[in-house]
C-alpha cells in the first residue's frame, strides 16, 4: 500500500569536536507521519536541516533519495523547489510584513516593470490559507498575529511551494491547546491530501496523538528501526532515547512546609498600551521553604508578567510590595533582585536568556561575577571549575567549554540557562517554562533537581503551560486569568479540570 | 594555516606594509623616522583604546577630535592663568575629559538615545568652547617644562632597562596564555608558545633599534604602553571588562544578569573622554600651545583604529591589541605616505578605502562563520 517517497542513506555530518550525525538511514511513505525523537544535541534539527539544504550537499557525506531519485540540495531553495518544506525551532518570518508579503517572499506575483501585483498577491495568499481553514487576513502585519497564527502562515508558505514533505521542528513548544489542536487537524488533512510529515517532538503525548511511526535517534545514530506507534509503548520509546528506563516522569518528593520566604502583596503593572487594563492586576501570594509552587494559566495569562515584575523588570512601574524573609525589598531592577537573592530563569533564552556567540563559561557566570573575583579581577580557573561542574550536574552536551553556545542544541541552551541561575546560589528561584524544549530525560533531571534545592531549602517558584508539569511537580498551585489570580490549589484540589475552569477566567479566590 | 592568517590578518598586513615601505623608502627603516613614527601614533592610539571600549558597546563617541582641541586649550590657558602645570593638567583632564565623557555617556544611556546624536552634539559644543575661550586664535604654553612631557626622552641607560623588563614580562605572559585544558587536562599549546616568545624577542630587538639607536623612549610612548596594558588588563581579567563584551552582545541579557548598564556605559565614556583629554594635553605640550582646531578629525581616524584592529561595529567583540595594530597601520600609512611625497589628500583617500575594506573583511568573516 504505501510508496516510499524518501530516504536518506548513511547521513554524517560533522561539525569541529562533534560528529552530529553518525550513518543515520531513515525511510518516509507518502502520507506517513513520522515521528523523530531524541535527547537534545542527538542531531534531529540537524538532520532535518541536511534534508531541507541548510546544509548543502558536500558539507555532510551520504545519500538522499526522494522517489528513488538522488537530490543534492545547494541551497535551501533547491529542496524548496523539490518538495521540501521544514517550519523550525524558530520560526523564520518578518514580523513588519504583511501575511501574504510572508507568504510569498521573493516570489511574488510581478508585473510588467517588475511592481508587485499586490491585489493578485493577497488573492493567491487568501486561497492557501483557505486551504487550512485558517481565517487570517493575508493584508494584516504578521506581528499582530499570535504565535500559533504566525506558524500557521509558515505552513501555508509550505504549501504555497506545493510541498511533497513537511517538516515541523518542535512546532508546540509556543502554543496554547487550542492552537495546538487547531495544529494537528491541519497536520491530519495534510497527510489526507498526501502530503508526508515529519514532526520532532519532546512531548511524548503529541507523539502518541499524531504520529504513525516513530523514529528515534541518540548521539546521532538511529537506535533500532522505525518502528509503527501502534506497536509499542511510550516507556518503550522513552527507553530508547534515553538508554535506561524511566519509571517516573515526575518524580515529586514532598517535604515539610517551611517558614515564609517570599511573599508579595498587591503586584500591579499596567499595560503601556491600554490604560484601562492592568498586565498583573492585585496579585499576592505568599511562598514557603520546603514547597514548590507551580503558577499556571494560558498564555497571555500574565504569569510571565507577574514574574518579571518580582524580578524587577518593569522598575518603578510596578507597584505592591514583595518581602524576603519577614524583610520588606525594594527591587527596581533585575540587579536588586539578584543582590536580593532572586534568580529568575526567562522564558525566551535565545533573546533574553544568552548570550549566543559567546561561550558558555561567559553565560554562565554571568550573574554572579562577584563570586569569580577578587576585587576587580576575575577568577578564570574558578570560573571554568564550577562551570564544568555544571555542564556535569546537568549533563550538558558539548564539545568544550569554549563553544559559543548558538551551537548547541536547543535543549542544551535551556540546561545552560537553568546553570547560570543555579550557580547563584538564590534563595527564590523562579524558573519561567524551565523545561521548554528539553528531552524526557533531561527533564527529570530538571524535576529532582528541583526536589533537591527544595530539600537544601531554596523557595522554587516554576511557571508552567503544561498540565502534567504543574499538577507533577507542585505543591501548591496559583492559577492565573488576564492578569488576574483566580484561584490558589492544594496538589490535593488540583485536577486538570478544576485548574482549566480557573484558567479560562472563573474567579475562585474573593 | 588558513585559521593562523585569518586570525592574525591585520599584523600580516602590517609586517608586510612595513617590508614594502622600507623598500619604497631608505629613510623608513631610520631610528629617527620610527622613533617620531611611534609617538605620531600615541596621539590617535590613546584615544583608540577608548574607542575600543565604546565601539564593544555597539557605540561611537564623535567628540574626541573637540575634547582633544578642547583639552589642549584648556591646559595652556590654564597655566596662562598662573595654574601650575600637574594642577592644570588634573583640573583639564577631569573637568573636560570627565564631565564632558560623564554627559555623553549619561544622556545617551538615561535616555536611551544613540550616542552618535549626543557625541555629535558634544563635538559640535566642544569645538564652539575651544573657539571661544581662544577668540579663534592659537594660544601659547607659557611653562617651560610642560615641553617635556611630549617631547621627552627616558634616557637610554633607563630606556634598555624598561625594555628588558618588558621582554621579561612578556614571556611570563606567552608561559602563562599558552597554556590550554584539553579535557581536564592542562597541555601547553607549543606553537602558541615559540611563537610568542619569538615575537617578544623580536620586539625587543625593534624597541632596541628604535629607541636605543635614536635618544630612548619618548614620553608619549610610555604613557601610551601603560594605558594599553592597563587596557588590556581591564578588558581580559576584569569584572568590567566582562561586562562591557556582555553588554556589546546583548543588551537586555546583560540587563536580567543583573548588570547596571547606565553605570557601565557611563564609565566607557568617562574613560574615553579622560583619554582624549590626554591625548590633547600631549599634543599641547609637542606642539608648545594650541589652536582651537587641533583635534579636528581625530574621531576618524581613532575609529578606522578600532575597526581595522578587528573590533566588530556590532559590538560585543574586539580587542585593544587589535586596535593596537589598527593604530599602527593608521600611522605607518601616514608616514609612509608622507614619506614618499604623497599630498595628504591623498592620503585620505587612501585611508578610506582601508577602512571599507576592514569593515568587508569583517563582514566576510562573520558570514563565513555563521
Ligand atoms: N552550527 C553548529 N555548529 C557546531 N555544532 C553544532 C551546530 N549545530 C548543531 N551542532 C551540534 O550537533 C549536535 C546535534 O544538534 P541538533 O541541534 O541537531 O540536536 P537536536 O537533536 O535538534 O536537539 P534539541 O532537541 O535540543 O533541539 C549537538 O551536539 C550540537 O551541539
Ligand atoms: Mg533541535
Amino acid at each position: 500500500m504505501s510508496e516510499k517517497i524518501l530516504e536518506m542513506k548513511n547521513i554524517i555530518k560533522d561539525f569541529p569536536g562533534v560528529r552530529a550525525l553518525d550513518k543515520v538511514n531513515f525511510t518516509l511513505e507518502k502520507g506517513e507521519i513520522l515521528a523523530l525523537v531524541g535527547e537534545n544535541g542527538a542531531g534531529k534539527s540537524t538532520l532535518m536541516k541536511v534534508l531541507s539544504g541548510v546544509w548543502p550537499y558536500p558539507s555532510y557525506e551520504g545519500d538522499i533519495y526522494l522517489r528513488d531519485q538522488l537530490v543534492r540540495f545547494a541551497n535551501t531553495r533547491e529542496a524548496e523547489e523539490a518538495g521540501i518544506g521544514i517550519i523550525h525551532q524558530e520560526l523564520n518570518l518578518l514580523p513588519d510584513l504583511s501575511v501574504a508579503e510572508n507568504i510569498y517572499l521573493d516570489r511574488q506575483p510581478l508585473g510588467k516593470f517588475g511592481g508587485i501585483k499586490w491585489r493578485e498577491l493577497y488573492q493567491q495568499a487568501e486561497k492557501v490559507l483557505a486551504r487550512l481553514n485558517m481565517d487570517i487576513n493575508p493584508r494584516m502585519q504578521l506581528g499582530d498575529l499570535t504565535v500559533g497564527k504566525q506558524q500557521m502562515v509558515e505552513i501555508a508558505k509550505a504549501l504555497s511551494l506545493n510541498t511533497k514533505i513537511l517538516v515541523f521542528d518542535e512546532p508546540t513548544s509556543a502554543l496554547t491547546e487550542s492552537e495546538i489542536k487547531e495544529l494537528f487537524i491541519v497536520i491530519n488533512e495534510l497527510r489526507a491530501s498526501g502530503v508526508s510529515i515529519i514532526y520532532i517532538s519532546h512531548k511524548m503525548e503529541e507523539i502518541e496523538e499524531i504520529a504513525d511511526s516513530v523514529v528515534v535517534l541518540r548521539d546521532g545514530a538511529t537506535i533500532g528501526d522505525k518502528i509503527k506507534i501502534s506497536e509499542v509503548t511510550l516507556d518503550e520509546i522513552i527507553a530508547r532515547m534515553v538508554g535506561r528506563d524511566i519509571n517516573d516522569l515526575f518524580p515529586k518528593q514532598e517535604f515539610k512546609r517551611g517558614a515564609k520566604t517570599l511573599e508579595v502583596k498587591n503586584i500591579t503593572v499596567p499595560d503601556p498600551f491600554n490604560p484601562d487594563k492592568n498586565l498583573v492586576d492585585d496579585v499576592s501570594f505568599t511562598a514557603y521553604k520546603g514547597e514548590i509552587l507551580g503558577i499556571s494559566g494560558l498564555m497571555g495569562a500574565g504569569r510571565t508578567e507577574l514574574v518579571n515584575a518580582i524580578f524587577g523588570v518593569y522598575g518603578k512601574k510596578r507597584t505592591g510590595e514583595i518581602f524576603l524573609n519577614g524583610n520588606q525589598l525594594a527591587i527596581n531592577s533585575p540587579a536588586d533582585a539578584i543582590e536580593s537573592g532572586i534568580a529568575l530563569v526567562t522564558e525566551d533564552r535565545k533573546e533574553l536568556g544568552l548570550l549566543l556567540d559567546k561561550n558558555l563559561i561567559m553565560n554562565m557566570t554571568l550573574p554572579s561575577l562577584k563570586k569569580f573575583s577578587s576585587s576587580f579581577t576575575i577568577d578564570k580557573n574558578a570560573e571554568k571549575e564550577t562551570s564544568e561542574n555544571y555542564v556535569k550536574q546537568l549533563n550538558i552536551k558539548t564539545p568544550s567549554l569554549d563553544v559559543f553556545v548558538e551551537k548547541l542544541s536547543g535543549g542544551n541552551q535551556q540546561k545552560v540557562v537553568i546553570g547560570k541561575w543555579l550557580i547563584t546560589n538564590s534563595d527564590v528561584l523562579i524558573l519561567d517554562e524551565p523545561t521548554r524544549g528539553i528531552d524526557v530525560g533531561a527533564k527529570v533531571e530538571v524535576y529532582r533537581l528541583m526536589n533537591q534545592l527544595v530539600e537544601e531549602g531554596v523557595t522554587v517558584i516554576m511557571i508552567s503551560s503544561e498540565l502534567p508539569e504543574i499538577m507533577g511537580m507542585s505543591d501548591r498551585i496559583i492559577v492565573m486569568s488576564e492578569g488576574e489570580k483566580t484561584a490558589e490549589l492544594t496538589r490535593q484540589e488540583a485536577d486538570q479540570e478544576t485548574i482549566m475552569k480557573y484558567a479560562t477566567g472563573n474567579k475562585g479566590v474573593e | 594555516m588558513k585559521k593562523f592568517i585569518k586570525n592574525n590578518g591585520t599584523f600580516i598586513a602590517l609586517i608586510f606594509l612595513i617590508i614594502i615601505l622600507s623598500f619604497l623608502s631608505s629613510s623608513f627603516l631610520s631610528s629617527r623616522n620610527l622613533t617620531n613614527l611611534v609617538r605620531q601614533i600615541t596621539i590617535n592610539g590613546i584615544i583608540a583604546v577608548g574607542m575600543t571600549m565604546v565601539i564593544l558597546l555597539a557605540g561611537i563617541d564623535l567628540s574626541v577630535g573637540s575634547i582633544v582641541g578642547l583639552a589642549a586649550v584648556s591646559v595652556t590657558l590654564l597655566m596662562q592663568a598662573g595654574f601650575g602645570m600637574w594642577l592644570a593638567i588634573l583640573i583639564t583632564l577631569v573637568g573636560v575629559g570627565g564631565v564632558l565623557g560623564f554627559f555623553n555617556g549619561f544622556m545617551s544611556s538615561k535616555f536611551d538615545i544613540h550616542p552618535f546624536i549626543i557625541t555629535l552634539g558634544v563635538m559640535t559644543i566642544a569645538r564652539g568652547l575651544s573657539l571661544v575661550l581662544t577668540q579663534g586664535v592659537s594660544v601659547p604654553v607659557t611653562n617651560t617644562t610642560f615641553a617635556d612631557i611630549g617631547s621627552g626622552y627616558i634616557a637610554k641607560l633607563p630606556s634598555l632597562i624598561v625594555l628588558l623588563v618588558a621582554l621579561i614580562l612578556g614571556i611570563i605572559a606567552v608561559f602563562k596564555t599558552s597554556v590550554e585544558y584539553k579535557n581536564g587536562e592542562k597541555v601547553r599549546n607549543k606553537a602558541r608558545l615559540t611563537g610568542g616568545i619569538i615575537l617578544s624577542i623580536a620586539g625587543f630587538l625593534a624597541g632596541v633599534f628604535i629607541f636605543i639607536g635614536y635618544q630612548g623612549i619618548p614620553i608619549p610612548v610610555a604613557i601610551f604602553a601603560v594605558i594599553v596594558m592597563a587596557g588590556v588588563y581591564t578588558l581580559r581579567k576584569t569584572r568590567f571588562g566582562r561586562k562591557l563584551y556582555a553588554i556589546g552582545g546583548n543588551e537586555k541579557v546583560a540587563w536580567l544578569s543583573g548588570i547596571n548598564i547606565l553605570r557601565s556605559k557611563t564609565m566607557v565614556f568617562v574613560i574615553t573622554g579622560i583619554l582624549s583629554a590626554a591625548s590633547g594635553i600631549l599634543l599641547a605640550s609637542r606642539l608648545n600651545g594650541a589652536s582651537p582646531n587641533l583635534g579636528d578629525g581625530f574621531e576618524l581616524d581613532a575609529i578606522a583604529s578600532v575597526i581595522i584592529g578587528g573590533t566588530s561595529f556590532m559590538g560585543g567583540v574586539g580587542t585593544i591589541t587589535g586596535t593596537v595594530i589598527g593604530a599602527i597601520i593608521i600611522g605607518v600609512i601616514n608616514n609612509g605616505m608622507s614619506l614618499l611625497g604623497i599630498n595628504t589628500f591623498y592620503q585620505m583617500i587612501v585611508k578610506g578605502f582601508i577602512i571599507i575594506l576592514a569593515v568587508m573583511i569583517d563582514v566576510l568573516n562573520r558570514r563565513e562563520s555563521a
